[in-house]
């Protein structure tokens, strides 16, 4: 299969000012199109490898090279027209007065014509369906709400990669729902996705590929239905597989790790008949 | 057994809002009962903890009518550092409730404010620390903790204070799987080792499902459901309808009732649901 | 780092007592502003960094404190220069200019005095961190309250400086989502586009801080924070020998200061 190659990290080495070697040779290859979830404890060196992405971080040693740039010299303003990153806490970048000035500003800061920033404001606007409130204050919006302007924000910057840092993170399971739903429809569109998250559920019910981060390196990079059966490498990480997996496991399903409740239910149906096991990744 | 706390009726909107943020709930809480309490975002759940050391209404102003007591304590006519002597509150962020320059300042803070005796506050300090395993960071800096380890340092803050209820909301919300378990194994014991009565805000429906005594529902600001752990995760609509996800191994029991599954009990952790499909596998 | 500022070593200076060493450095301040002849205000400075060497503490951080101080002193002592009213000129650089009160000359005193006044501040400037550096700040905090300063009023003073940090890394982590939003430097760019990319730090800031304390006021208040009982303190403090030693120098520094002092002497 061809697949365009987005992103190479090559030996990645980080070392903080304070001496922490946050990052300590990790060599990664992610694809246009992924939809990648990075997990593992905090201090485990994911937001530091995310950040190499668009040039916040300058790696220490090694290379990353982003669509043919070298991530470690360009500008981040340059950068974060190819990376969009969204921050995990939206309180910490909305500032303007109304959602539309929010988010043109990203366009207006990068130089685009008010007919383009204009252009690219109305259209994120109906994308997300923040029309009835585009002139509203952010601050008088709920965080689920203000998380989605956000990601207008990040869009606005016509990436072609998004980084989300948590972005379920401090919500309720329907908080959560919507901002993936989100995610999700960027991805169907054709972007490429980096999710950074603790949220194990959601990793196995929307990502395709997981990496899990220990210690500055990558302890495991695979399909979550493979990731998830690695019962004891993630226990040594304190990591747990969602409830179902783990019930899954329990009840003898251990070459393929059941993902979701559907996932089961059309397992357990398969065992009934047969009492063979017929699932997997594929289900998705 | 005596209820040390009595809700009741209470009302309450904040200052320049007309929709109230919590409407006419009441309920009791015996001594030493482990209470969670579960809902969306938005639904009155941190206004609900407020009121138990009468930080609603006295710091954020607004009407409230009805009743909290507390340890046989009345919020109207207390003010909050002495219902503190009962209620210890463990706010969301832990970050933000940790403002002093070591963890032996920090959790003396409360013991000092209180007048403990010296010996005592250096007793409590000690049993405090000890108890959620952070014995050897006297001297460390609050904010260069680990998230899980501040969330931990704050439930020793309140426990030094030697209350009868422990209120936390939402401590794991922030936190690293590792930083997770450890304060719900910490809360865990709160309630098993100590005896102390605990109301706990959170998500983790599973976690809930396996540790709570009573769980109560809230839903814009009504209580809407209030009852054991299988009694509230068996009732799938109504939980849908507040929006609340409950344990992936319910909402398989669901879907198998449905189906036409002989399912009486509805399983609620993985050991009860793994006894119940290996019956019904063999039999 | 366990404190802000504080380095933890073991030297005297870090085992004095904070009220000692509170004391200590008033003496200093007062002594430094009693005398305007160099030599004195120099002989002073050299007690300072050599109490820095004695107290472990590193040195280029003087250096540093030189380095941005430089422009200012650059300024103070040219206006000394030509401003103090002197009585021996040494060098005439214009006709007299009445309607600044420039007499057209440099003098000799008006030297003098911009040196010493120069030096006074660098005196400060090194006095300070030395307290702050060899002090915990709840060890601050106890000596103030000693000293009857009301305790809300030293636990906000210490507590905004441990809050420093923080807000520190949050100025930082909201800087990074901005420059993510295209604001390519901070420096560059027209008043108009400069303006705006401060206000996209300073505002989120200054919210965060401002939803932070309204939480802080309710973990505080649980913490029973302003309880009407007398308060307890779990930190002790005890003079001891070398305590008593250094407070009896501070008094007859002080003393002989205003000795000399009315003696017209270390004037100029």
């Amino acid at each position: 299969m061809d697949r365009e190659l987005i992103i190479h990290g090559e030996n990645l080495t980080h070392i903080y000012p304070n001496g922490v070697e946050a990052l300590r040779g990790v060599t990664i290859d992610i694809y246009r199109g992924e939809y990648l979830a990075i997990v593992g404890q905090n201090g485990s060196g994911k937001t530091t490898l995310a950040k190499h992405l668009n040039g916040l971080l300058r790696p220490t040693h090694g290379a990353i090279i982003v669509r043919g740039i070298d991530a470690g010299k360009a500008k981040v303003s340059e950068l974060s027209r190819i990376i969009g990153y969204v921050f995990q806490n939206p309180d910490d970048m909305l500032f303007c007065n109304s959602i539309e000035e929010e988010i043109a500003f990203g366009p207006e800061m990068i130089g685009c014509s008010k007919e383009e920033t204009k252009h690219r404001v109305d259209e994120i606007i109906q994308v997300l369906g923040l029309e009835s409130m585009s002139d509203q204050h952010p601050f008088a919006l709920s965080l689920g709400d203000r998380q989605r302007v956000a990601v207008a924000c990040a869009l606005s910057m016509e990436p072609e990669v998004f980084v989300f840092d948590e972005p379920t993170t401090g919500q309720d399971y329907f908080g959560g729902q919507r901002i993936m739903s989100i995610i999700d429809q960027l991805h169907a569109s054709g972007k490429t996705i980096i999710i950074i998250t603790h949220d194990m559920q959601m990793v196995a019910e929307h990502a395709q590929r997981v990496v899990v981060m220990s210690a500055g390196q990558i302890a495991l990079d695979a399909p979550p239905e493979k990731a998830f059966t690695q019962l004891e490498p993630l226990e040594t990480l304190s990591l747990r597989p969602p409830q179902i997996t783990r019930f899954a496991f329990r009840m003898g399903w251990t070459d393929h790790a059941i993902l979701n409740v559907q996932q089961m239910l059309a397992a357990m149906n398969g065992s009934h008949a047969s009492s063979k096991i017929e699932t997997g990744g594929e289900a998705k | 057994m005596q209820n040390i706390i009595e809700v009741a009726n209470i009302t309450y909107a904040y200052p320049r809002t007309d929709i109230p943020a919590l409407n006419n709930i009441s309920f009791s809480v015996p001594q030493g009962q482990f209470v969670a309490i579960i809902g969306p975002t938005g639904a009155g759940k941190s206004t609900l903890c407020y009121c138990f050391n009468g930080a609603v209404p006295r710091l954020f102003g607004g009407e409230m009518s009805g009743s909290v007591v507390v340890a046989g304590k009345d919020t109207y006519e207390n003010e909050i550092p002495v219902m503190a002597q009962h209620v210890g509150l463990v706010v969301q962020n832990a970050r933000n409730q940790l403002f002093n320059v070591n963890v032996q300042c920090e959790i003396a803070f409360g013991c000092e404010n209180l007048g403990f005796p010296r010996q005592k506050i250096i007793q409590n300090l000690h049993d405090a620390l000890t108890f959620v395993g952070l014995q050897g960071y006297e001297n460390r800096q609050p904010t260069a903790l680990s998230g899980g380890q501040q969330q931990r340092v704050a439930i020793a803050c309140v426990l030094a204070m030697e209350p009868d209820v422990l209120v936390l909301d939402e401590p794991t919300s922030e936190l690293d799987p590792i930083g997770s378990e450890q304060v719900m194994e910490t809360i865990t014991r709160l309630n098993r080792s100590l005896g102390k009565t605990v109301i706990l805000v959170s998500h983790d429906t599973e976690f809930i499902a396996q540790f709570a005594d009573r769980v109560l529902v809230i839903n814009d600001g009504s209580l809407v459901l209030d009852g054991s752990p299988r009694e509230v995760f068996s009732k799938a609509d109504l939980l849908s309808s507040c929006r609340i996800r409950p344990p992936q191994v319910c909402q398989l029991s669901y879907e198998l009732r449905k189906k036409g599954f002989p399912i009486t009990d509805i399983p609620i952790t993985i050991d009860e649901a793994v006894t119940l499909y290996e019956g019904l596998q063999h039999g | 780092m366990a404190d802000v500022g504080y380095i933890n070593q073991d030297s005297f200076l870090h085992r004095l007592d904070a009220r000692t060493k509170l004391i200590l450095m008033l003496a200093i301040l007062v002594v430094v502003l009693v005398f305007t002849d160099p030599i004195y205000v120099i002989a002073i400075l050299f007690l300072v960094l050599g109490a820095w060497k004695l107290a472990k503490l590193p040195l280029n951080m003087v250096g540093d404190i030189f380095k941005y101080f430089t422009g200012i002193a650059v300024i103070i002592f040219v206006l000394q220069a030509f401003f103090y009213p002197g009585e021996t000129n040494l060098l005439q650089i214009s006709n007299p200019i009445p309607a600044i009160g420039f007499s057209g000359y440099i003098t000799l005193q008006g030297v003098m005095y911009g040196l010493a006044l120069v030096l006074r501040l660098v005196v400060i400037m090194t006095v300070a961190p030395l307290l702050v550096m060899t002090t915990p700040m709840s060890d601050l905090m106890l000596a103030l309250v000693k000293f009857k300063v009301p305790y809300r009023f030293a636990f906000i003073l210490t507590t905004a400086m441990s809050l420093f940090p923080s807000i520190q890394n949050r100025a930082e982590l909201i800087q990074q989502a901005q420059l993510c939003r295209g604001v390519g430097d901070f420096e560059s760019g027209n008043f108009f586009v400069r303006l705006r990319a401060s206000a996209s730090i300073l505002t989120p800031l200054i919210l965060g801080a401002f939803r932070d304390s309204q939480i802080l006021d309710v973990a505080m208040s649980s913490r029973a924070f302003g309880a009407p009982i007398q308060r307890t303190f779990l930190l002790e403090s005890h003079f001891r020998q070398a305590d008593y030693i250094f407070l009896a120098g501070s008094c007859l520094s002080l003393v002989g200061a205003v000795i000399l002092r009315i003696m017209h002497l270390g004037v100029v």
